[in-house]
């Protein structure tokens, strides 16, 4: 009604009934009294509800609501020690069942009464501060049921058992468990949780570090973390099926302490079937399952992650320090690729793709990668072969990922400048010998180069490309000009190289044959005739040749030879034998390439066009060189390669170093100008710490190197000591 | 109407007034009184007696209850009350918890 805002004013009673009756309330109460009886007898079917509702109305409104709330408690507290005595004496099984009916009818027989006596529940019992019905009748219930000291302990006791149970494999009365659970969470948190739950923990805790006792003892790492797993499940569906929630992260912690945690390290390093053997035999599953497990517990995923790395680590030094590998280096780059898919498989399958495991697998690489110093080179190589004949017949998409691949491999390598320098000199020789068999590949990779490292690190590569474009279209116009008048002549291919860009050793040039000199000397008008102001120099060390011969039965071949090995086999066009030394006196070619050159010209099975006396592998001074007639080949092209150090011999590899160090030397010098320019001063620690930052990208300075760039860098006076501290540098001009 | 969704509302002269469950149901008591899980005679036959309830007021409670289940959330119009009634009708409503 719209009366609702005056309701809060105290109300006469209604009907000005006259109370003369003293006994009214006692009278009332009676009635009352009887009522909660019959309800907790279920016999309440006889009674009206407005007829009690009125009693307990009036009670109130005449000010008896004190003796109606005592009397309630009395009642209700006498009903609840007969069922008490009633659940305490039900015997074994049915204990539970027993609680559980008992509690259900007092839940109804509750609601009843505090439907009834609502008006108290309105009035009286908020001015007076008293408990409302239902949470007192919940508490009577704790207190006089379930706190009585037969039931709380054996309450506690059946239930513990029967999770025991369950644990055990037996199936029990989930509902019933649920039911009497729901129980103790209604009567509050604080009952389930110093009723059960602090016990249902210390037992499991107590179980569990039993059975992993056991396990640990029995099973391999695998089976025991499926066991731990298996465990893991079932208390989560237990959770989920009759507790409650909030006692899901502290069961399943008991769990992860006395399953996973407690014997974490015996685990991972386990003999036969710990971490390391998951690895070695691409145990995903178990791995994952490890994964997932200890990612449960703190430290776990260290633990995991510095087996790992170690493992990796260990692994990767075997590859790298194992002298056989180093005799392949294609196999062994190969080696390195697999090893790094293997790894980020396990990461991806495994390990949810962590980002601190991807992080782990890459500073283990970069470890051992660059604990031999012939990582660079290898890579080179690696990069070599697969552009030189590895990728034929491969896709285009397949080839990306091959380059992405050794891309990879190169982010490691802390010597990029060394790479540099083999990567150049290995692409110079694809380029001139035209064994590069895709461009594209070639071009793509060197983009890959220039995004890691920026415009300064492959602008050389990038110019030897154009020159060997320039050079294409400079032949044409030679030909195109001179063609009619060389007439039978042999046909000439130059490439003209900017020096700088290529990796040339300056060498002596050979003497070549007389027919090539007239063609070259004609090559050479053209070019200054076009060019101004140029010189050009033949590196016959670079160039290759067709010849055509004729042997002995009047069969032809085309052989395909170095520049070289052409000098060598013009001269036999005019004589039948020669040493090696007057070979060497007229080609003028150095002896060591000389040696090599003959060696694939006489020693080669199926390529010795070339017989030799004596015949054995070595090349002596002496020894006789014959042309051979004998030679046969069921290919109309032979093609003779040059023995070649595919590897860099050890003096050559010292030599190789030694221009890094040299090149590296102006780097250093730029990066310590650069730094003083802004910095104007900064002490020495300082300055090494910031051009090692600055060159991280190429390479990693040495302290005593960048000690004696400054020292020269004083001594040219772009810098000078403080007079004052000596440990501080100025920057002068 | 079905007896099921209807409850007998008697006064304290013995007029019954027959009127939805639902719309009995604004009264907190009445609605105790017809839900509470052991069945209560009134329950079971689907009759309530207020003796201390006069034919007037109960009538104009049951307008109540109807207007109340037509207008409560809007509240545009105003329950018409009859100045006379206005005590009674405020001491049956505190009873009827409405």
């Amino acid at each position: 009604m719209s009366t609702q805002k005056k309701r809060a004013f105290q109300i006469e009673a209604f009907k000005h009934r006259v109370v003369v009756d003293p006994k009214y309330a006692e009278k009332t109460w009676k009635v009352l009294e009887h009522a909660i009886h019959e309800i907790y007898n279920h016999n309440a079917s006889g009674l009206s509800f407005e007829e009690l509702y009125r009693n307990a109305y009036n009670m109130v409104l005449h000010k008896f609501g004190e003796k109606l709330y005592t009397g309630l408690v009395t009642t209700m507290t006498a009903h609840l020690k007969e069922i008490s005595q009633s659940i305490e004496s039900a015997q074994g099984e049915i204990f539970l069942d027993e609680l559980n009916r008992k509690w259900v009818d007092h839940n109804k027989a509750l609601q009843m009464i505090r439907d009834i006596l609502m008006y108290m529940d309105r009035t009286f019992i908020p001015s007076n501060h008293k408990t409302p019905v239902h949470e007192l009748g919940l508490n009577l219930w704790r207190d006089v049921v379930i706190h009585s000291s037969k039931t709380q302990a054996r309450l506690l006791d059946t239930l513990l058992e029967l999770v025991l149970r369950e644990r055990n494999g037996e199936v029990i009365n989930r509902g019933l468990m649920r039911n009497i659970i729901k129980m103790l969470m209604d009567l509050g948190l604080p009952v389930y949780q110093h009723d059960f739950e602090k016990h249902f923990l210390d037992v499991s805790a107590n179980f569990y570090c039993c059975e992993s006792q056991k396990f640990i003892e029995t099973c391999d790492c695998g089976d025991y973390l499926k066991k731990a797993e298996r465990r893991l499940n079932e208390e989560l569906e237990r959770v989920s099926h009759y507790l409650d929630p909030r006692s899901e992260s502290k069961i399943t912690n008991v769990v992860e302490k006395e399953m996973i945690e407690s014997h974490m390290h015996t685990l991972v390093h386990m003999e036969n079937s710990g971490l390391v053997s998951m690895l070695v035999d691409d145990k995903y599953e178990d791995l994952q399952r490890m994964y997932n497990l200890f990612r449960r517990v703190t430290a776990g995923l260290t633990i995991v992650k510095e087996v790992m790395t170690s493992f990796i680590r260990d692994t990767g030094k075997q590859l790298i320090m194992d002298p056989e590998r180093l005799r392949d280096p294609v196999d062994f780059v190969q080696r390195l690729l697999d090893l790094k898919d293997k790894y980020d498989k396990v990461i991806t399958m495994s390990f949810n793709n962590d980002k601190t495991f991807q992080n782990a697998l890459n500073s283990s690489f970069e470890y051992f990668i660059n604990l031999n110093a012939r990582s660079p080179e290898f890579i080179s190589l690696f990069v070599d072969d697969k552009l030189r004949r590895g990728l034929k017949g491969v896709g285009e998409e397949d080839v990306e990922i091959v380059l992405d691949k050794v891309m990879m491999l190169f982010r490691y390598l802390q010597e990029k400048d060394v790479f540099e320098k083999y990567y150049k000199q290995h692409l110079a020789k694809r380029l001139l010998s035209g064994k590069t068999i895709s461009d594209d590949a070639e071009r793509s990779l060197i983009v890959k180069l220039k995004t890691e490292c920026g415009y300064q690190f492959t602008s050389k590569l990038e110019g030897m490309f154009t020159d060997m474009k320039t050079s294409h279209d400079t032949m044409q116009g030679f030909y195109a000009g001179q063609g009619t008048e060389l007439g039978d002549g042999p046909t000439l291919s130059v490439q003209v190289l900017t020096t700088g860009s290529w990796p040339t050793q300056p060498s002596p040039p050979c003497n070549l044959p007389s027919e090539i000199l007239g063609v070259c000397d004609r090559f050479r008008t053209y070019y200054l005739g076009t060019h101004n102001g140029r010189r050009l120099s033949w590196q016959t060390n670079m160039g290759t040749a067709d010849l055509k011969a004729t042997f002995g039965k009047g069969q032809k071949h085309e052989l395909n030879v170095s520049t070289y090995q052409m000098c060598v086999l013009m001269l036999f066009n005019n004589v039948e034998q020669l040493t090696c030394k007057e070979i060497e006196q007229a080609t003028a070619i150095p002896m060591s390439d000389l040696r090599r050159c003959l060696q694939s010209l006489a020693c080669v099975k199926g390529k010795n066009v070339l017989r030799k006396e004596p015949m054995s592998k070595d090349i002596a001074e002496d020894d006789a060189f014959f042309f051979n007639d004998k030679f046969t080949s069921k290919f109309f092209k032979v093609k003779i390669g040059t023995v070649v150090a595919q590897r860099e011999s050890e003096p050559e590899n010292l030599e190789t170093r030694q221009r890094v160090e040299e090149d590296r030397k102006p780097q250093i010098e730029a990066a310590i100008v650069r730094i003083m320019k802004s910095r104007r001063t900064l002490d020495h620690n300082n300055i090494v710490a910031e051009v090692t930052k600055q060159l991280q990208s190429r390479f990693l300075p040495n302290p005593v190197v960048i000690k004696k760039r400054i020292e020269s860098l004083i001594e040219r006076e772009f810098l000078e000591r403080d007079k004052v501290d000596r440990k501080l540098y100025r920057y002068l001009a | 109407m079905k007896k099921e969704d209807t409850v007998k509302l008697i006064s304290a002269e013995g007029f019954e007034f027959v009127v939805d469950k639902e719309a009995a149901m604004v009264s907190q008591t009445i609605h105790n009184m017809l839900t509470s899980p052991g069945s209560f005679a009134e329950r079971q036959h689907g009759e309530v007696t207020f003796p201390e309830i006069s034919t007037t007021i109960l009538e104009k409670i049951c307008q109540y209850f109807y207007w109340h289940l037509q207008f409560a959330s809007g509240k545009e119009t105003e329950f018409p009350i009859e100045p006379e009634l206005t005590l009674e009708l405020m001491m049956a409503a505190n009873y009827l918890h409405t």
